[in-house]
């Protein structure tokens, strides 16, 4: 017991190191809001050209809320931490190797901190931005106090399910020593199904009842539609029993792949 | 049993190929690293490992500190298999690869040292007292504060040595810890060495290329070539046995006839200077001195110091490496 309790520590000392490192760069913290705020702007006036004489299922305000709210957190879904990738690349990583601690957990809570940190970071001011635009371009208040509520646990679980599944990819770039094949095929699946390109409401109805199930959509989605009140309060249960699901099954997946290569490692260079 | 034993070690790595015409797959090529390498560490020893490039060094320290496994061999320290019992294993050594970092670049080193702590799960009080000790010797203090990046690399190698022994282990491994230093960075991290090794008995394996690191710090060498153990035992004997030749410069206050050599030693003159070269194991030096005195009278004489990379270099290249 003494013991978890201090390992525990440790991994929340190395998620508060990690997360200072990210308010260090403040150079990309605005280059990122400005390039996301950006691709908002784009999508919303693609969609208010579609939606122009052409009712469609689902209400504007929430096609723009949909957007902001994920190109607020766009940097939950797509950003690799560049230190862990370099130290695979040149062989840092063995000192790593040589800490008492988990693998899987030193870099779960690495990741942990660079996602929630500099998702955050970016997201607040976008936010912001987007409540201040006009309506039918903005975002739209939450469906209620108790849809934020909901909506905010969603999202903490969905930064730990993408978290899991970064470092799924970490465990294949150990093995592979270059990020970029796993990735770009990873970034595709992560762009088309966790609603970043096109929202999946807008999806036939028929796919949605797969899509939703799937680990990506619980990401942003699910969090998304919980606070504009598309999924129910009642349903906020089943969808975080879900979330949890992926959680537990992604990190699963992830903690075998690591042990495994904690067998056969290659350490890179002399 | 020994503190460190290592018995019959092997490791092979398969490199694919670039793939010839014709060939369906990159062909695959086994290289051996190690092959049945063997050897002993007691607690408290200082102990060089040298080789050339490639000769299966760092692949014994990342065995030896649970990173790697070998193909097969039998390997103990203080009781632990190292890549077995890696937890276990990892908390009492401290590890310094010369040619990276496990401090943080971006913030101050005390903050990097602050999270080691944490991981190794170092008391309070038994941190600062450490801390208060390796600042000294590795004259940090002023430095804590600075991030990293700002360090030049003496410096961050003083700092490196400090993130790797805070946990206070009883085994350091230094892979290559003097690579690129100016000569008062060298000094200082040697002195530094000895003191650790003397005052607190840690037990130092020590990987290099600069002979220097192992004539000021090591009694002990092993010598690694082709992933084979070559030799081991004392420096001096190592020399001795490679010691073939030795160059004496003198200057006389008169014109000398120069006959009066004795037999098998090369003689050349560079103006006033007579440069001999002699072998010492036929001619020992005292016998030489006796007979460049009797020739006539000596204004100056120096006997060369043994230089110990060439010695090296000829050892390398009668071991065929």
């Amino acid at each position: 017991m003494m013991n978890r309790m201090r390992s525990f520590r440790t991994y929340g000392a190395i998620f508060r190191m990690r997360r200072r490192m990210e308010t260090q760069y403040r150079g990309a913290v605005l280059g990122g809001v400005v390039c996301q705020v950006f691709f908002g702007l784009v999508l919303i006036a693609v969609y208010r050209a579609l939606y122009t004489g052409n009712p469609q299922p689902m209400a504007l305000s929430a096609i723009t809320t949909y957007v902001w709210l994920q190109q607020a957190f766009f940097r939950m879904l797509l950003a690799s931490d560049p230190d862990l990738m370099e130290k695979i690349r040149t062989g840092a990583i063995a000192y790593d190797l040589c800490r008492p601690l988990s693998l899987y957990g030193y870099y779960y809570a690495r990741i942990l901190a660079q996602k929630w940190m500099g998702s955050l970071l970016r997201a607040l001011p976008m936010i912001l931005l987007a409540i201040l635009l006009p309506p039918g371009w903005g975002l739209a208040a939450p469906a209620s106090w108790a849809a934020l509520g909901c909506a905010s646990a969603a999202l903490l679980m969905g930064l730990c399910c993408v978290s899991a599944m970064e470092n799924i990819t970490m465990a294949f770039t150990m093995r592979t020593l270059d990020p970029r094949g796993v990735q770009a095929m990873m970034n595709l699946l992560m762009m088309t199904f966790s609603g970043n390109i096109l929202p999946l409401t807008l999806f036939p109805d028929r796919w949605q009842r797969v899509i939703t199930l799937l680990p990506y959509a619980q990401l942003l989605d699910a969090p998304i539609r919980l606070y504009t009140g598309e999924y129910a309060l009642e349903e906020a249960s089943r969808i975080l029993a879900i979330q949890a699901g992926w959680t537990v099954i992604l990190i699963g997946i992830g903690a075998y792949l690591w042990r495994l290569n904690q067998r056969r490692l290659i350490i890179q260079g002399g | 049993m020994a503190f460190i034993e290592v018995e019959n070690l092997n490791k092979q790595f398969i490199i694919r190929k670039k793939r010839e015409k014709g060939q369906l797959m990159r062909p695959k090529e086994e290289i051996s690293a190690l092959r049945e390498v063997s050897f002993q560490v007691n607690q408290g020893e200082l102990v060089g490992y040298i080789g050339p490039n490639g000769a299966g060094k760092s692949t014994t320290v990342k065995i030896l500190s649970g990173i790697l496994t070998p193909d097969s061999g039998c390997v103990s320290v203080d009781g632990l298999v190292p890549w077995a019992d890696r937890k276990a294993h990892v908390r009492r050594i401290g590890v310094v690869f010369g040619q990276r970092s496990q401090l943080w670049w971006d913030v101050p080193i005390a903050d990097s040292f602050a999270l080691l702590k944490e991981i190794y799960h170092v008391p309070e009080a038994a941190y600062q007292a450490r801390m208060g000790e390796l600042t000294e010797a590795l004259q940090l203090g002023d430095l804590m504060r600075t991030p990293l990046r700002l360090l030049s690399l003496g410096q961050r190698m003083r700092a490196e040595l400090c993130g790797s022994l805070l946990h206070s282990p009883s085994l350091l491994f230094l892979d290559e810890p003097t690579i690129g230093l100016d000569a008062v960075s060298k000094l200082t991290l040697r002195e530094f060495l000895q003191w650790e090794n003397r005052q607190r008995g840690t037990t130092i394996l020590l990987t290099t290329h600069d002979m220097e690191d192992i004539t000021a710090l090591c009694s002990r060498v092993m010598v690694l070539g082709h992933g084979r153990k070559l030799y081991d035992g004392e420096l001096t004997d190592l020399l001795a046995r490679y010691d073939t030749e030795r160059i004496i410069t003198a200057r006389y206050e008169e014109e000398i006839s120069g006959t009066a050599w004795p037999e098998g030693c090369q003689i050349r003159r560079n103006g006033e200077n007579w440069i001999i070269t002699y072998a010492p194991k036929k001619i020992p030096t005292a016998e030489m001195m006796a007979r460049m005195q009797q020739a006539g009278h000596l204004r100056e004489c120096t006997v060369q110091p043994q230089n110990v990379d060439r010695l090296i270099a000829r050892m390398y290249q009668e071991m065929e490496l």
